[in-house]
């Protein structure tokens, strides 16, 4: 028994550089990215739409798919930065439903200056995010469950607030947030963008960020490196409530009225967006950007229902069949990519 | 006669080559020892045999049928897997037979009573000290280990198998339960494959050795005419020193106070206190379970503590706080490094990186360029082998996982470092870096506290052990007047040797 005459190759310390990857290497790195799903179903949705439909690459159709899909795509940055963190917060859309008609009482009722209902607006959806973050933190409470709870509390105070019934006369001053256009795109479509800019820079760039991905991937190992895990996660809660009382005092000054119903559809639809858009619901993976590119996909098909005019019966059968092939796609592709790896 | 015949295995996944043309006979009735170090290819092999991993090119031949061709022939082989994967809140009879399907058990409904029966006579044979309707959460970690085990035996035609480290949270008596089954398989003729770090489990149930090193097959040994320092030096390529001591020298050892620790108690621990002198290795002896992870992890914050004053150089450490013990200086690198220490999903890059964000900002934002510096050189000086830094951690072998946790926790330049259990699972090259690694912080005057099960670690590297019993400390030993018997006394708790030095 000699010893090996010809030993293995001295293994590749990490310092040197590993030998340069093949095309199909280089294929399968660009197939692992998270956002490659998304794209390529963007761009497949995309084509078939202009291809189905006269009326769907015009400018006018662009806009208001542009404006609609900013609602949703703001709700969708905030729970997208809960879900990398591994929560979810199924009472944002009771929040910006409740922030939304509380501006409008500020404006109305008491006949405060738009521009400071705006900011008292937004500063009571971070609030009840902030409400949200600390029970759950504090009460070590699983966050799917409080926030069911709180989606009711925030719901009923809305009622409470309106007794159901829609608040008009909301002054024109703001109304520019949600009618107006800037650079040649709705102004609601611009404060996405704005929003998902400093979100994503926020995620990419800052420790901050990285802290978010590592407490989603593994909670007690960020505590052990004394990342303080509790303010990250009431902090991200707030993050995502201020991003709906963003949205839905955007929308009512879209609507011109504050209507109890803004909302209700802020919820699952988001969800939706992100796993469409490549984050985990166990959290750790995925970015606010693929999110709201999900956001995207699931404001197109919509649209083009409607232009197809499909029975509204048979419309959220489709939407959702759509949805759920959209994800299975998704995932079908990852595990062929990232076999074992 | 032969029972598996593997020729010419090869897989490679993406940048890796994990086996190449390895070869491998199981006979029956002998137990066959799989060594190497971490990341040699030993997990990838015996995946491969029990069916888990298909190979790219090769041959197997179970029972001289061809077992890629026939996937029903790895019946033959039982796979017990290295980490624990039970239900917890299922009983010990269900946890044996599921699927009940396959056991006979139920196809519509489920007979528990008739199944639990059957378990009894499992549970005796290889000693479980449990009840068959028993919730396996509420029973040991050794048992839920032998639980495994005999699961796998439920399988009636295995003819072959694998136990992939099976002792590593077994304490050395029930590691003797566990040698018993497999002696007794072993005389039914069972072939056994036996993956462990431990050279006395290697040399006292060992018939023949295959020795892996980098994904290729060194060679397969007799153990009769195998010596541990030749078994060593096959698996590293290189030779270590067995006797070689890591303790801190003495000149650089003061009596300057670096931690002291006053009346803690919390959870499974009461009234603990000690100090740490600068220059020194403190070690931790103490039987699993007699609260060390706790004492640590509470001086952490990561644990509440219900009373008691920890200060390190002089300073109070507020209680329930991991990230002010943290910006004090203090650092714990826990003993379950896949729950506490790596974050899996993310690169090699990313898990270095979130502990130096000092290094890698400008301004507050993380700058690309000294981010890629920065992890580079940790990945360089702790030598992770990985083939990329942007490769998942969890795709790293555990001794690498290792290298990049400690190189991380490094990087932050602490003062007090506490190693809990940091070569569980680690070969002996790798823990050879380890102890250097601990040495040189101590005598740079970082304070070390090393936790380990291992007696021959805590004679090669510390200064002074520290023992403890059922949640208490009941010792204080100095390593050059102490021999092993005392400080396994100490641990056992027997009566007469425990005294407070």
């Amino acid at each position: 028994m000699s010893p090996e005459t010809s030993p293995a190759p001295a293994p590749a310390s990490g310092a040197q550089l590993p030998p340069p990857p093949s095309l199909a290497d280089r294929i399968k790195t660009v197939a692992a990215n998270p956002l490659c799903g998304v794209v390529v179903a963007l761009v497949v949705i995309f084509v078939l739409s202009c291809l189905l439909s006269a009326h769907f690459l015009t400018a006018f159709n662009m806009k208001i798919i542009a404006r609609s899909l900013a609602f949703v795509g703001l709700v969708t940055i905030g729970q997208a930065i809960l879900m990398i963190l591994g929560e979810l917060d199924l009472s944002v859309g009771a929040i910006g439903g409740l922030s939304g008609v509380a501006g409008g009482l500020f404006m109305v009722q008491f006949g405060l200056d738009p521009w400071l209902s705006l900011v008292l607006c937004l500063a009571l959806g971070t609030a009840c995010g902030l409400l949200n973050g600390v029970l759950i933190t504090q009460l070590r409470l699983h966050s799917l469950v409080l926030t069911i709870g709180m989606a009711g509390v925030y719901g009923g105070a809305n009622l409470v607030l309106t007794k159901g019934v829609a608040i008009t006369g909301i002054p024109g001053a703001i109304s520019f947030l949600g009618r107006g256009m800037m650079f040649g795109l709705p102004v609601p479509f611009v404060i996405l963008l704005v929003c998902l800019a400093i979100v994503s820079f926020v995620m990419l760039r800052t420790p901050l960020g990285r802290y978010v991905y590592a407490i989603g991937s593994n909670k007690a190992a960020a505590r052990m490196l004394g990342i303080r895990v509790d303010a990250i996660r009431i902090c991200a809660f707030a993050s995502a409530g201020f991003l709906s009382a963003l949205a839905g005092i955007v929308m009512v000054a879209r609507l011109g009225t504050a209507q109890p119903s803004i909302g209700d559809t802020w919820v699952l639809a988001p969800i939706a967006a992100a796993v469409i858009g490549g984050v985990a619901t166990t959290g750790g993976l995925g970015s606010p950007f693929g999110a709201v590119l999900g956001a995207v996909i699931i404001g197109i098909i919509e649209n083009v229902i409607v232009l197809f005019g499909i029975s509204p019966y048979w419309q959220s059968i489709v939407s959702g069949g759509i949805v759920v092939a959209a994800i299975s796609f998704d995932s079908v592709a990852r595990r062929y990519f990232n076999r074992e790896a | 006669m032969v029972l598996l015949k593997a020729t010419g295995i090869r897989k490679s996944y993406p940048g890796v080559v994990a086996l190449d043309h390895i070869d491998l006979t199981l006979e029956p009735g002998k137990v066959h020892i799989l060594a190497g170090e971490n990341g040699a290819g030993k997990s990838t092999l015996i995946k491969t045999l029990s069916g888990l991993v298909r190979p790219d090119e090769g041959a197997l031949a179970i029972e001289d049928g061809d077992a890629l061709q026939e996937p029903r022939l790895f019946q033959r082989v039982a796979y017990v897997p290295q980490e624990l994967n039970l239900f917890p809140y299922l009983t010990v009879a269900e946890n044996m037979f599921m699927p009940f399907g396959r056991s006979g058990f139920g196809t519509i409904t489920v007979s528990e009573k008739a199944m639990e029966r059957e378990a009894e006579k499992f549970i005796s044979r290889f000693g479980i000290h449990a009840r068959a309707d028993q919730k396996v959460a509420d029973i040991s970690v050794p048992d839920q280990q032998l639980l495994q085990i005999a699961r796998a035996a439920t399988q009636e035609e295995f003819r072959i198998m694998i136990l992939d480290e099976p002792t590593s949270s077994l304490t050395a008596k029930e590691t003797e339960r566990l040698f018993r089954i497999v002696n007794d398989l072993r005389d039914k003729g069972i072939a056994i494959v036996f993956v462990s770090h431990k050279m006395e489990e290697i040399f006292s149930l060992g018939d023949t050795v295959t020795v892996l090193r980098n994904g290729r097959s060194v060679g397969t040994f007799p153990m009769a005419d195998m010596t541990e320092s030749e078994l060593i030096r096959l698996m590293s390529g290189s030779t270590v020193k067995l006797d070689e001591q890591f303790q801190s020298r003495s000149e650089t050892r003061d009596d300057d106070v670096i931690l002291s620790v006053e009346g803690l108690s919390g959870p499974g621990f009461d009234d603990v206190s000690f100090t740490l002198r600068r220059g020194e290795i403190l070690g931790f002896a103490g039987l699993v379970g007699a609260g060390r992870s706790e004492v640590m992890q509470t001086m952490f914050g990561f644990r509440k503590a219900r009373a008691g004053r920890v200060m390190l150089e002089g300073k109070e450490i507020a209680r329930n706080r991991p990230d002010k013990a943290v910006r004090a200086g203090m650092m714990y690198l826990s003993e379950e490094r896949k729950h506490h220490g790596i974050f899996p999903m993310l690169s090699v890059r990313e898990n270095i990186a979130l502990a130096v964000t000092g290094a890698i900002t400008k301004g507050g934002l993380i700058s690309g360029a000294r981010e890629t510096a920065t992890v580079s050189d940790i990945i360089g000086r702790f030598d992770v082998r990985t083939s990329s830094p942007e490769k998942k951690i969890m795709f790293l072998s555990g001794g690498n996982q290792q290298k990049a946790i400690i190189g991380r926790a490094m990087a932050r330049k602490p003062r007090l470092l506490i190693f809990d259990e940091p070569t569980k699972g680690i070969d002996i090259g790798t823990k050879f870096q380890i102890y250097r690694i601990m040495q040189t912080l101590a005598e740079e005057g970082v304070g070390i506290i090393l936790v380990s099960s291992e007696m021959s670690e805590l004679q090669r590297c510390a200064n002074r052990i520290v023992t403890m019993y059922a949640g208490q400390i009941n010792g204080s030993f100095d390593h050059a007047d102490t021999d092993v018997s005392t400080l396994v006394a100490a641990i056992i708790g027997s009566p007469e040797t425990s005294h407070v030095a």
